[in-house]
């Protein structure tokens, strides 16, 4: 089996030769690749570069076209603060809670700020790699984007205010969502994995998921699978066990889960769903790579009986991670 | 049990309706009650329902964010000046530190404590250790509180307690709490506590304002 193959078999939770590898791996590539991450993270060209180089050093099975939670605002009129190693954050946010929502224009992906790089990665991303790897882009849910539209404490209040005005700002978001991971695919990626970190129960109550938010992931879903997406990818992290069970009408196909549920738990929330996760992210970090390869061994099992399993972390793996650590994980993969 | 003087400010307080308590707390003010005794029994009261719902597993920001502007509405109302130092509660420094802008998880950190009823200096965000440090000094906190989401704030986080021993202030207890910093220990971060949520943090507080630690 090669990457590719290996992936869309435990999406089904068929047999595979063995688990997945799918570190979240983002930034850490250009560190890897001793690039500044402010030039990875602008540069679709140096970005494939360096996800290229990340899988010849892991041997993992994906790649990601992912620059950061920020394209999109960027591109509907926000500006970013850049820093040489470290990710963007909003320096002014371009809608405000009086604004007028009818000049809101979704972008065009092939021409609005860093859009074009991404897909350009894209593109590169599945030119080399055919259909060996994965090619996951990526972007922001709904909620997240709305979040970053108008600052997360700005976008909280509105919800509970103006019920009626965040809901269109959600629904712009998820247009936008569609437009961009449409692009995403049409440029070569097998996927968008939509990243809605602001869609977490630590962050809005489970109703509120079911009820604003759930709908939209799933039309954005529904349009993902038209426009010939392999499979559909969500990534909240955090304590998502009340809303894992909602992820089967949404559309989900991958489900990531992070530190915060138990394997078990994950396995019978989500019975027939493809899962990935869940080791602390910042364990790349401080633990040493025993205790990875400890750690990633036993989901390995966990999931051996059930199989539809991704051996990820819970979350993004950090830029500053140690490279043995995300060794011993992979290694933990092939039984090492 | 709540005094049936404060139901209504201790119900508005919990719905997040924040105009109709600071409504509230300005009829109660208007008919001689003492702001002490609505901070203790009105915001105090509110804090304690909503701590007692908030377990781990369910905490959201949303809800505590929407409690947290209405008790702040109340206590701005009640002090607009900031809580003096002379009532004698327990002073509190929080701050994101230098190279992390996200500081929703202290904001709201801060509003739980106002909430109870301590007196809070918030430094901000992107807060480098010198001006936290000299906070301490300059406003007698018995405590510190950093928040983080970012993993790179952690170099940091590690030099609060160096940095206020060196100026003779290494009893200060310090918290760290956040996305990034509760994934690891009180040891890696070379910090007294790690709050897994606000009302976590607030616990080890009282018991440190008690003289349990």
């Amino acid at each position: 089996m090669n990457s590719l193959e290996r992936i869309k078999a435990a999406i089904v939770l068929d047999a595979v030769d063995r688990t997945p590898a799918v570190p979240q791996l983002f930034g850490h590539a250009a560190t890897l690749a001793g690039v500044a991450l402010v030039d990875y993270l602008r540069d679709g060209g140096l970005l494939a570069r360096c996800q290229i180089e990340a899988l010849k050093h892991y041997g993992h099975d994906v790649v990601f076209a992912f620059m950061d939670l920020s394209v999109e605002t960027e591109a509907v009129g926000s500006i970013l603060l850049y820093r040489e190693n470290q990710y963007p954050d909003v320096a002014s946010y371009v809608l405000t809670p009086g604004c007028d929502l009818s000049a809101l224009i979704v972008p065009d992906p092939a021409r609005a700020g860093r859009m074009p790089e991404l897909l350009r990665a894209a593109g590169i991303l599945r030119r080399e790699m055919g259909d060996t790897a994965l090619v996951a882009g990526c972007l922001a849910g709904p909620m997240t984007l709305t979040t970053q539209l108008l600052g997360i404490e700005t976008a909280l209040y509105l919800a509970a205010d103006d019920p009626g005005r965040f809901e269109k700002i959600l629904d712009f978001a998820a247009e936008l969502a569609i437009r961009y991971g449409t692009a995403q695919i049409a440029a070569g990626a097998h996927l968008p994995i939509i990243f809605d970190p602001a869609a977490s129960p630590a962050v809005v109550p489970p109703q509120f998921f079911r009820e604003l938010l759930l709908p939209r992931l799933k039309r954005v879903f529904v349009a993902f699978r038209q426009a010939g997406a392999l499979a559909n990818w969500l990534n909240i992290a955090g304590p998502t066990e009340a809303i894992l069970p909602y992820y089967p009408e949404a559309g989900v196909d991958i489900a990531n889960f992070d530190y915060y549920v138990a394997p078990d738990s994950a396995q019978q929330l989500l019975p027939h769903t493809c899962l990935d996760g869940n080791i602390k992210s910042l364990s790349f970090v401080d633990a040493a790579p025993e205790e990875i390869g400890a750690a990633a061994s036993l989901l390995v099992t966990a999931f051996a009986g059930r199989g539809g399993f991704l051996l990820s972390s819970g979350c993004e793996i950090p830029p500053e991670a140690k490279p043995e650590n995300i060794a011993a994980m992979v290694a933990a993969c092939r039984g090492g | 049990m709540i005094d049936p003087e404060m139901n209504k400010l201790v119900d508005t307080l919990l719905q997040g309706d924040h105009t109709g308590a600071l409504a509230e707390a300005k009829r109660l003010r208007a008919a001689g009650v003492a702001p002490e005794r609505i901070v203790t029994e009105g915001m105090e009261a509110a804090m304690s329902r909503l701590d007692d719902k908030c377990t781990v597993e369910s905490f959201n920001l949303l809800e505590i964010m929407l409690v947290g502007r209405a008790v702040s509405a109340v206590a701005n109302e009640l002090y607009p000046e900031g809580v003096p130092l002379e009532q004698g509660r327990a002073t509190f420094v929080i701050a994101t530190l230098e190279g992390d802008v996200h500081d929703l998880g202290k904001n709201i950190t801060r509003m739980v404590l106002i909430g109870k009823g301590y007196r809070v200096v918030d430094l901000g965000k992107d807060c480098p250790v010198e001006n936290l440090v000299n906070a301490v000094q300059r406003e007698q906190a018995d405590a510190v509180l950093v928040s983080g989401l970012i993993t790179p704030v952690i170099a940091q986080v590690r030099k609060v307690k160096p940095a206020l021993a060196e100026r003779g202030l290494g009893g200060i207890k310090v918290v760290a709490g956040g996305a990034a910093l509760k994934q690891s220990s009180a040891e890696a971060l070379n910090v007294d506590y790690v709050a897994e949520t606000a009302f976590d943090g607030a616990h080890y507080l009282d018991r440190l304002v008690r003289g349990e630690i």
